[in-house]
């Protein structure tokens, strides 16, 4: 017999997941599609469920040092009207979804349902990101990249709760985030891609490239990076197709009802291409 | 507030029942909450071809009941232009998702659980997807292909394939029904409230009086709601025989998207003869739509859509086949255009390749083919009424700029392009429908207040006859709109005016109503009750050989042009619609207005079915069943459409009025897969032209 | 089966119903309010849409878990008001009102959209209507309309 339980705050929460197995939910706006049976009965779920939307000490922004710290609940649409949030990841969350999904969606319950086409995780994972995970007796920050391990696969322990998120201070010369949906709003992506770079004087100091929706994860390669960085910008701008074809093994999509294979590496491979010579 | 229609008819005025739709208080099905209701699901085949060997229920507690083919009292086939399409499956399946039985009891949660606990044991049979199996086929002829083939200087052949296209109604399939003594009554989200009469008084074995059907508001069709609810109109009719309470029956969007009719898909093979002077001569086409399980209305979009073969073009010499393909999936059926999409994108595609093959202008050769008044159709009928094209397409080419555009996007770098196409539809039923089978029957009834109160069956799911048809008889009139009643149809009060179907309703339905109010304006008695009943009755003039399909297809015949601009992304694929434009010769607007938004509502819908909307099966299993999968145009897919309309009254029709309704959708995705073809400089013969078609096409040359 | 307390249309309200009861079937079955409407069942159509803390969401996605101590507004209750009133006008006046059924939904993401930016852009308004799905109009009318909204309601957003 499933029960559910609204948590009364914060050390409530981390106190009835000390004691027995949750499924979290924050927005909904994943779970109640995943588990949903048929209209008018509940959404019937396998596992007890804990309900934190009414956590508002989880939403916050704040500049802390050397990151900024956003609290696991802020929602998309908060962030996206908050300047010290990062170019790159506004620019992700105004075209993620709806405006409905936007005020319900969080980056924790992005984290938490792992998808490999999640956009915001693509983001993410450029910005190095850090989770920051706590139970009742414990706190870790790690960085986000080990904290989703394939689609629908987490680290999160059981009596764990993302309480923020973290990321870096860090600036860059450009960032861009594109994605390919079936339709100009509201869709799923067949690919997303977060570029930023940054120069010193003509040297690329700092490259970085994620890639959504054409592996088990995020997908995004430091050797590959380190390969880029210290180049000047017209050697980079040069060696265009060697550094796609660096990452052309690494793009393994599927085909789905959204698109195919072919047409998702392709794109991703372009999309990288173009972020390049655009530089 | 009286209102009276002074001015020209096309004249916007405010649609009467916008109020309660904005406010969320017009009550569709779904809404209606009934004392004691009970709430039925459908338990559906899991696999496309098999016989039923076995199905253990359930233990039934108090107050569920389960409704089988077994208590059908009457015929177990849903009664519809082909009779083939079972009420229930009886001993064998023939599609995933077939209805087998109905569960039905109180607490919906409950009546899932015990569905779901169902057991059946299936003997699979090998399932058929290809075509293989013809059910219905048809031929015509005009004058002599053969010679014209034989002699020609040149002969081009291609090959087109159209994909589902699913209407995405917003509101899925639901009906309500009731006992009321020994009427059975069914409220639901219908096109067609005889349709579904009809249907339940055979499954019912019942009689006139026994039977009676309501519309409720309808949350979108497009053809969707024309024959399928007569399939779960006669379903709930059943079990509203086991209970004396009411009962509920609503799809989910899953269940609806798998399980419900869509747009055949299809694959047309076209042929044309030239001749030395590069005139097209002769042209033969093989249509092959999927069916899907069931016949139903197959065979009708079938010849809509040959009958379309050679769309606002003159050929001699013509020669059609088709076929309709049974294959193991759900059956396919009624879609705005009704197999006239498939076939106008078909001879669009042609004839602009066949210049391009030919090394010709594609815009001139269109133009030297381009039918006239007095010429005859493919099938040998009469163009009998003027033909403004020529008109038409000067409109277009100067909005849009087409031939400078053309021209600077052939010399610029970027995947730019801008499409045409030419295209027409005819108005109301094909053939002989309207007098032989559905001779249709309309009624004005005046009550002592000299209220006139509309009695047709014609349903407004959006497209607006509640306003129009009460501001034309009010026109007519020459009374106040407030004066003029339309209720929703109820087959206990209104006759039987046919079907919401085939751009017939403002031409022939209104027409008949103006008819019947002219007389009514004649006879006139003040403060008296009175009734004026008017009877369809085909113009001489129409000559038609069902059996030989030649002669005038249709009594009239709309027209349109469309031109889209497009971009597409080199790096992406995806094409970006810039721009609409369009000009269309309808008749008459009874209100311009609402035609503006028949014209933009169905080309944003045609351009969609050209560029964007994807679904296919896996073994006759649809793989996009939900909204999320299935794509359709958001807010901000949506170009600027200017649009204009012009003034070619037909004189049979209300004030002039031909059929709007499917035109708008027609031209729209051949305009846009001519834009793209433009753009990327290949043939596109195939839609939807995804970004996914679009990179095959550029990387295989 | 718990208590939930929330404000409804202006009024403290307590619903005794399952957490993971979907808000929609709250409105719906327990409150009989059923100008928001099923569409698809997963937050893709708008149809379900409501206002929750001054800001649209689906509320097919809503469990009722999530509603406690927030404040709900549904056509119903935004019904009553000015704002209301204006957006219906230029819905009625531009003609973009066809079956209705997204249409509810339509008139609280212009709200939600209006309520936050008061001059939307024609580009803006399109992105506010993002996620409410019709398939009768084009779009193109209804973007007029609450065009038409921003410039009648002076003063009210």
């Amino acid at each position: 017999m499933v029960t559910h339980h609204i948590a009364k705050d914060y050390q409530d929460a981390l106190e009835k997941l000390s004691e027995g197995t949750y499924r979290i939910l924050a927005g909904g706006t994943d779970l109640m599609v995943r588990n949903r049976r048929l209209s008018e009965t509940p959404v019937p779920f396998a596992s007890d469920v804990l309900y934190i939307h009414n956590l508002d000490e989880l939403r916050y922004v704040s500049e802390e040092k050397g990151h900024l710290a956003i609290g696991a609940l802020t929602s998309y649409e908060d962030l996206l009207h908050d300047e010290r949030v990062p170019t790159v990841l506004r620019d992700c969350l105004r075209i993620l979804a709806s405006p409905a999904i936007r005020k319900m969606g969080t980056l924790a319950g992005n984290i938490g349902n792992a998808s490999p086409a999640g956009d915001s995780l693509v983001v993410l994972r450029l910005l190095d990101a850090q989770c920051v995970l706590e139970s009742k007796d414990s706190t870790r920050t790690i960085p986000y990249k080990e904290v989703v391990t394939g689609p629908g696969k987490t680290v999160i322990g059981k009596r764990e709760i993302i309480k923020e998120i973290r990321l870096p201070e860090a600036s860059f010369d450009k960032t861009v985030f594109w994605k390919v949906g079936g339709r100009k709003a509201d869709a799923i992506s067949k690919v997303a891609f977060g570029g930023a770079v940054k120069f010193s004087d003509e040297n690329v100091a700092d490259f970085r490239l994620s890639l959504g929706a054409v592996a088990p994860k995020t997908l995004r390669d430091e050797d590959v990076e380190r390969g880029v960085k210290g180049k000047t910008k017209t050697e980079m701008k040069d060696s265009a197709e060697e550094i796609v074809a660096a990452y052309a093994p690494l793009v393994r999509p599927i085909s789905d009802q959204r698109s195919n294979a072919a047409y998702r590496k392709e794109v991703a491979l372009n999309m990288i291409r173009q972020f390049i010579t655009s530089l | 507030m009286t209102m009276r229609i002074k001015e020209d008819i096309s004249k916007a005025i405010d649609k009467v029942d916008s109020r309660e739709k904005i406010d969320g208080s017009a009550p569709f099905t779904a809404d209606i909450q009934l004392e004691g209701m009970l709430h039925a699901r459908t338990f559906r085949a899991s696999v496309p071809k098999a016989l039923i060997k076995d199905i253990r229920l359930p233990e039934l507690p108090e107050g569920y009941f389960a409704v089988t083919r077994e208590d059908i009292p009457g015929k177990n086939i849903v009664k519809m232009i082909y009779e083939d399409w079972p009420v229930f499956a009886e001993k064998e399946v023939n599609h995933i998702g077939e209805p087998i039985l109905l569960l039905v009891g109180p607490d919906k949660e409950k009546v899932q659980d015990l569905l779901e606990a169902i057991e059946i044991d299936y003997e699979e049979k090998k399932p058929v997807f290809d075509f293989t199996e013809s059910v219905v086929d048809f031929s015509f002829a005009k004058n002599d292909a053969d010679t014209a083939f034989r002699e020609a200087e040149k002969t081009i052949e291609k090959v087109y394939e159209t994909g589902y296209q699913e209407q995405a109604y917003i509101e899925p399939q639901a009906f309500v029904g009731y006992k009321e003594g020994d009427t059975t009554t069914l409220v639901g989200s219908i096109q067609c409230p005889y349709y579904v009469k009809n249907a339940v008084m055979e499954t019912l074995a019942a009689g006139e009086n026994e039977v009676r059907v309501i519309q409720a508001p309808v949350g979108g069709a497009f053809g969707g709601k024309e024959e399928f609810p007569s399939l779960t109109a006669c379903q709930l009719a059943v079990a509203l025989q086991k209970t004396d309470r009411p009962i509920k029956l609503v799809y989910d969007r899953e269940e609806d998207m798998e399980v419900t009719t869509k747009r055949h898909p299809a694959k047309v093979k076209m042929e044309a003869a030239i001749d030395k002077t590069g005139r097209i001569t002769g042209m033969r086409s093989h249509v092959a739509l999927d069916g899907g399980a069931y016949i139903g209305l197959s065979g009708v979009v079938l010849s809509r859509g040959m009958l379309a073969v050679t769309n606002a073009y003159t050929i001699e010499n013509v020669a059609v086949k088709g076929d309709v393909f049974r294959t193991n999936t759900v059956p396919n059926g009624a879609f705005r255009g009704f197999g006239a999409p498939q076939m106008i994108f078909s001879i669009e595609m042609f004839i602009h390749h066949i210049a391009q093959d030919l090394g010709l202008d594609t815009y001139d050769f269109r133009r030297r083919h381009l039918v006239k008044q007095g010429d005859r159709t493919a099938t040998a009928g009469l163009y009998r009424d003027p033909i403004i094209l020529p008109e038409m397409i000067e409109k277009a080419v100067e909005m849009s700029d087409y031939h400078e555009k053309k021209k600077a996007f052939a010399e610029s770098d970027e995947w730019k392009g801008i499409g045409m196409s030419f295209f027409f539809h005819g108005c109301g039923f094909t053939g002989s429908g309207e007098s032989d089978i559905i001779k249709a029957q309309v009624k004005l009834r005046k009550d002592e207040e000299d209220n006139v109160h509309i009695l047709v069956a014609a349903v407004d799911m959006g497209q607006g006859p509640k306003t129009t048809f009460r501001k034309l008889v009010a026109k007519v009139l020459d009374i106040p709109l407030e004066k003029v009643v339309f209720n929703y149809p109820d087959t206990r009060y209104v006759p039987d005016s046919g079907p919401t179907v085939a751009s017939r309703t403002m031409m022939v339905v209104g027409g008949l109503l103006a008819r019947a109010a002219k007389r009514l304006g004649e006879e006139w008695e003040e403060s008296s009750e009175q009734v004026v009943v008017e009877q369809y009755k085909q113009p001489e003039y129409i000559e038609w050989d069902e059996e030989k399909m030649q002669g005038d297809a249709y009594p009239a015949y709309s027209w349109g042009v469309n031109v889209v601009e497009v971009e597409i992304s080199k790096a992406t694929y995806e094409p970006t619609i810039k721009n609409v434009w369009s000009v269309y010769d309808l008749g008459k607007a009874i209100d311009e207005r609402i035609v503006l938004g028949q014209i933009e509502g169905g080309q944003v819908q045609g351009l969609a079915y050209g560029y964007q909307e994807v679904m296919g099966h896996n073994n006759g299993r649809i793989m996009q069943k939900n909204l999320t999968d299935y794509i359709i145009p958001t807010a901000v897919d949506v170009p600027k459409m200017k649009s204009l309309v012009m003034d070619n009254p037909y004189p049979l029709g209300p004030y002039g009025a031909k059929g709007v309704g499917e035109l708008t959708l027609v031209g729209a995705a051949p305009a846009v897969a001519l834009a793209i073809e433009d753009a990327i400089g290949r043939q596109i013969k195939k839609i939807p032209a995804t970004p996914e078609y679009i990179m095959e096409l550029i990387r295989n040359g | 089966m718990a208590e939930v307390t929330f404000t409804l249309n202006g009024e403290r309200t307590t619903v005794d119903a399952p957490l993971n009861m979907r808000f929609l079937d709250v409105l719906r079955v327990k409150k009989n309010l059923t100008g928001q409407k099923e569409g698809c069942g997963e937050g893709e159509c708008g149809a379900c849409a409501i206002l929750l803390d001054g800001h649209i969401v689906n509320s097919c996605l809503l469990p009722l878990g999530s509603v406690s101590g927030r404040d709900v507004v549904t056509i119903e209750g935004f019904k009553q008001t000015e704002r209301f009133r204006t957006i219906q006008e230029a819905f009625v006046h531009e003609g973009a009102v066809q079956c209705g059924i997204c249409t509810p939904g339509m008139v609280i993401a212009a709200e939600s959209l209006l309520r936050h930016n008061p001059r939307p852009t024609d580009e803006e308004i399109r992105i506010g209507l993002s996620g409410n799905l019709c398939r009768c109009t084009g779009y193109n009318m209804i973007v007029a309309a609450v065009k038409r909204a921003t410039k009648r309601g002076e003063g009210l957003w």
